[in-house]
């Protein structure tokens, strides 16, 4: 069994390969903060070629293909997307469409604390999501959300908890989280959704069979288009 | 041609519609499927952007394989794969180019990235097979208008193109002004064939000098005229607004072989759509002698053969399009 996972939730490109042990090989170009246009349309498609020459193998050993769904930015989301869906059409392999926040918040299920991504969403709103520790690992409290950057700094403060906050969001408003009582941040090296999460991630669900047809997977969004928006809220 | 044929797979996404096409040798369609998203669009009055990229992410699979099934074809019978880079919507554009990525990626088949404008044109040669450049071209559509003399393959001198709204915007904007709805050059040419095209002598922008064409006036002149003679009939100014577009446009496209001295003319986009277009086009290139080249309906609209088309030419003259390429939303052609 080989994994290919691809997260193109941030401005980074990630790709990677792995199996039931763990990654064999990782590729990220960019980082979650980087300037100018976004380059996931070049980038991602001789980066999974590039990884796949190197590991040796063709892509004919893949067995599933791991892709982040978002939220997250939405160029970035319709490039990994896309690309994870022909190829899993063109390989005649399943999808396994896992949320980028919680590829985020894994890595951190040692913390102890509220684990709280944070991913910027522009416009200064963030999607965000809540997780505590359980046995084994972490669970989500509540939905996945969109919101103002105080909307999150709001709740934190209600529940006056423990939390690591992370994400290119907690990394773009700092400041704002650094004020709170009992609230810490992650640092740069969780401001991108994890790999190795994602691989880890998605070998449990192909061991489980959830398996979904390329053709159903869709980006997670949060938002809508402005079009719809504006629509909801026209004069009569 | 000559060689041995190239069977393409073609991918249009850069606008409203996704689409694919298996064409054997840039002339031979084997099939095309083309995925509306009109009815997504049609309460917004024009394409949303949003919605079309959204969109076009949950039909590619669908379509792909359906063009491959009709087509009898398997992703290994392939040559090569293409997909429309530019111009168009930047979200949309993007959805195309990765999945075309992704296709020569597996079976590895090289990719070529082909320009809209420029399969537009070649979609005339897959209702003729015979026809060969040179040739004056017209491409309309909602996005663009572009009066091109093709002097061989891949080989293009812009004549002109609009100054402000393409020729389709023109449609859509009076189309909603008048109430008839979205998309507008469908709704127009309907209501227009129970008016009176002569009714009202609205100003043919233009006319007289170069080959650029100019549409926001002529919607000016629409709205004020309604709102001099709130009484008029509907239809017939429907038929008048269309005439004066048709007019226009015929006259600078003959105008563009009169001086290029080319005596074939064609057509493209979806304003070549257009009944009162198509049926005065080819009246007068008749009477002026020249060869027209009118394409049915569904290669005038956006469709991926017209891409896989292209691409046998491109791929034969250029090689193919680097994987580590993406989109260009504003791709010139010449
Ligand atoms: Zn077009």
């Amino acid at each position: 069994m080989q994994l290919l996972a691809i997260d193109t939730s941030t401005r980074r490109v990630g790709v990677a390969l792995g199996d039931a042990s763990g990654v064999q090989a990782l590729l990220a170009i960019g980082g979650p903060c980087d300037e100018g246009p976004p380059r996931h349309a070049e980038e991602l498609v001789p980066a999974i070629d590039h990884l796949v020459r190197r590991s040796g193998g063709g892509l004919d050993r893949i067995s599933a293909i791991a892709v982040s769904i978002g939220p997250g930015m939405f160029t970035g989301l319709r490039v990994g997307v896309t690309t994870a869906k022909v190829l899993g059409q063109a390989l005649r392999v399943p999808l396994i469409p896992i949320v980028s926040l919680d590829l985020l918040a894994y890595p951190l299920h040692y913390a102890g604390s509220l684990v709280v991504p944070v991913m910027d969403a522009r416009r200064h709103e963030v999607y965000y999501a809540l997780y505590q520790p359980v046995p084994g690992g972490i669970q989500r409290i509540g939905n996945y959300e969109m919101g103002a950057v105080e909307d999150v700094t709001a709740e934190l403060a209600a529940r006056g908890q423990e939390a690591l906050v992370c994400g290119d969001g907690a990394l773009r408003f700092a400041s704002a989280f650094a004020d709170l009582d009992r609230v810490d941040l992650a640092g740069s090296s969780h401001g991108t959704p994890s790999l190795a999460a994602l691989v880890e991630l998605a070998v449990a669900r192909y061991e489980r069979e959830e398996f979904v047809a390329p053709a159903d997977v869709v980006p997670l969004y949060l938002r809508r288009s402005d079009a719809e928006l504006a629509w909801d809220h026209r004069e009569p | 041609m000559t060689g041995v044929p190239l069977r393409v797979l073609g991918i249009e996404t850069s606008c409203d519609e996704t689409a694919a096409a298996v064409v054997d040798d840039g002339r031979d369609t084997l099939s095309s499927v083309v995925a509306s998203q009109a009815d997504l669009h049609a309460r917004f009055g024009g394409v949303v952007p949003e919605i079309a990229s959204r969109a076009h992410v949950e039909l590619i699979n669908d379509v792909i394989a359906q063009a491959l099934v009709e087509a009898g074809v398997a992703l290994g019978d392939l040559d090569a794969i293409a997909a429309t880079h530019g111009p168009g919507l930047a979200g949309a554009l993007l959805v195309g180019v990765s999945a075309a990525k992704a296709l020569a990626l597996v079976t590895g088949a090289p990719y070529v990235g082909v320009n809209h404008h420029e399969a537009h044109m070649y979609a005339a040669m897959l209702d003729d097979p015979a026809l060969e450049p040179p040739m004056c071209t017209l491409v309309a559509s909602g996005g663009h208008t572009l009066l091109v003399a093709m002097d061989g393959h891949g080989s293009y001198r812009v004549l002109g193109q609009t100054v402000d709204d393409a020729a389709g915007e023109a449609f859509d904007k009076v189309a909603r002004f008048l109430g008839l709805g979205y998309p507008g050059g469908p709704a127009i040419d309907r209501v227009a064939l129970e008016g009176d095209p002569t009714a009202i002598p609205f100003p043919r922008p233009m006319l007289a000098d170069g080959l650029d064409f100019s549409f926001s006036g002529l919607k000016t002149a629409v709205v004020n005229y309604v709102r001099r003679n709130p009484d008029a009939e509907v239809a017939d100014i429907a038929a008048s607004f269309q005439a004066a577009v048709v007019d226009v446009l015929v006259t600078k496209l003959l105008r563009a072989a009169q001086e290029t001295g080319m005596t074939t003319v064609v057509i493209g986009g979806g304003v070549a759509a257009n009944s009162a277009l198509r049926t005065r086009l080819l009246d007068e290139a008749d009477a002026a002698g020249l060869r027209v080249v009118v394409p049915p309906l569904a290669l005038c609209t956006d469709n991926a053969a017209m891409i896989a088309a292209v691409a046998a030419y491109r791929l034969r003259a250029d090689g193919p399009t680097p994987l580590d390429s993406g989109a260009t939303p504003n791709l010139r052609l010449a």
